[in-house]
């Protein structure tokens, strides 16, 4: 029972790190309104938007969550976001098409994703300040980034090569690449089962890899063009973009429990572990959905600015 | 006479290469028309998928299957070429249509993965209101896209061709018996 506890306490901190208490704000990146908008939690509204041009796609949240890292694709870089006074400290320029970006749990580094390249940059600080630090090689167009709790490894998904990469942050090296299913997208870690999933874009299917043995151990079957996973309370919640549902699936049995109907073209998805709640980015009708895990439905909708994507761990 | 021969494979190469992750920022055009007909007169050809000659610049419309939720449909161009389609959903209770372009010339339309759904509302009894939403990616796969494929310029032609097929909708069926 201690033993139960203790794990259970455990996976809590992989899964909402410095988060006490339910999650206060979801920050959406509106991509074709080209803002970042912090919605409160309490009252389902917007609280404020912010103006990040270049299309912001990507999020990431600093370990203290005062900070966002949004990338902007078309304008070529990194936006660092001072979440609590609504501003924008800094843009980061970047070559080729950051999209997918993660922050290291422990702080000091950030990683963004190269869709049109196949590279991972790093990002570093130093006296608080954060400066391009490196590439990484990996597969093509790498999309998802998840990192570990430690920092030490990093698991992205290659969209065009179907595979996951495994590196070594320190060595700053691909030490294994792992073959998934077709055009994975989104990659999420749970660290305390050493297993990691990613959403298949166009096999319309969920791989499912067992980390240690680093290789994928089983596929879930989805709704049309899968997105990206969110995990909570022993189920996996992955976005079905053509298919306007998210589908819940067992994470022991990885057989799908149901598919809950959420608006047009839902993207980003997240998981609040004090509420049970998930909040789904509906790119198509500009909304977040709100989905209660535990009846799998979606209970409340709240509207956002134009082309919501929320690519990334996104709730406060 | 063998250099061009060799630089044209090297673009037919590079072309294959890039042209496979879309841009980063998919697109979204809606677009409507009022047509004087009943509901029911309207979803009668928006409904009737294995005939799709109310589409622009379509001249022939061959299908595969018997399931407008996901069969396969071929759509014939003025010019030639083809639109493949398969179907998303299909709601005649709802009167709509969903479907996704798998393959089409982006000189045709300059868009990529597109999804397009098709819902007629009735407006009264004799009038109806057909939207047409649409989300894709621009015509060019990579950076920097030249100003025939950009957003502006894909938006516009997606735009253009919903539009005027939505006009021949209005016509077959105003005009219609």
């Amino acid at each position: 029972m201690s033993r139960l506890g203790a794990g259970f306490a455990a996976l809590l901190l992989t899964l909402a790190p410095a988060q006490a208490g339910p999650a206060r704000e979801a920050i959406v990146t509106v991509q074709l309104a080209n803002a970042v908008e912090v919605v409160d939690l309490a009252s389902n509204t917007v609280l404020r938007r912010i103006a990040v041009d270049g299309a912001p796609a990507g999020i990431a949240l600093a370990p203290d969550r005062k900070r966002a890292y949004v990338t902007r694709p078309e304008g070529h870089g990194l936006a660092v976001l001072d979440l609590d006074a609504g501003t924008v400290l800094t843009e980061i320029p970047l070559p080729g098409g950051p999209l997918g970006v993660a922050a290291d749990p422990r702080g000091g580094h950030v990683y963004v994703a190269d869709w049109y390249g196949s590279r991972i940059f790093v990002l570093t600080e130093k006296d608080g300040v954060l400066a391009p630090d490196g590439e990484i090689t990996v597969g093509q167009s790498p999309s998802g980034i998840a990192v570990a709790p430690d920092g030490g490894r990093l698991y992205v998904a290659n969209r065009e090569a179907d595979t996951v990469s495994v590196v070594d942050a320190a060595a700053r090296r691909e030490i294994a690449v792992i073959p998934v299913g077709h055009h994975p997208f989104g990659i999420t870690l749970d660290a305390q089962s050493g297993r990691a999933y990613t959403a298949n874009v166009t096999g319309d299917d969920v791989s499912v890899i067992d980390i240690a043995a680093a290789k994928e151990i089983g596929r879930v079957p989805t709704g049309r063009r899968p997105y990206v996973v969110a995990l909570l309370n022993g189920r996996g919640f992955v976005t079905n973009q053509y298919a306007d549902s998210v589908t819940a699936f067992d994470l022991a049995t990885l057989k799908p429990l149901a598919e809950i109907d959420v608006g047009d073209h839902p993207e980003g998805i997240a998981a609040d572990p004090a509420t049970g709640r998930l909040y789904v980015a509906d790119w198509g009708d500009n909304r977040l959905s709100v989905i209660d895990a535990a009846s799998l439905k979606a209970v409340a909708q709240i509207a956002t600015g134009n082309g919501p994507r929320a690519f990334g761990d996104f709730l406060r | 006479m063998k250099t061009i021969t060799l630089a044209t494979a090297a673009l037919a190469t590079l072309v294959a290469f890039t042209a496979q992750a879309h841009g980063p920022t998919r697109r979204k055009v809606s677009e409507s028309i009022e047509i004087n007909a009943p509901a029911d007169k309207v979803w009668a050809v928006v409904g009737n998928w294995k005939d799709a000659d109310w589409l622009e610049n379509v001249t022939k419309t061959e299908t595969q299957g018997d399931d407008p939720a996901k069969s396969k449909r071929t759509l014939t161009l003025k010019n030639g070429n083809t639109i493949n389609e398969t179907g998303g959903k299909y709601k005649p209770d709802d009167k709509l249509f969903m479907f996704y372009i798998d393959k089409v010339d982006v000189k045709d339309l300059p868009a990529n993965d597109y999804s397009g759904t098709i819902t007629v509302e009735p407006e009264g009894d004799a009038k109806s209101k057909v939207e047409w939403k649409s989300a894709f990616y621009r015509g060019y796969m990579n950076n920097d896209p030249p100003a025939d494929l950009n957003d502006e310029a894909s938006e516009k032609g997606v735009s253009a061709w919903v539009k005027a097929s939505l006009q021949n909708l209005k016509n077959k069926v105003e005009k219609g018996s």
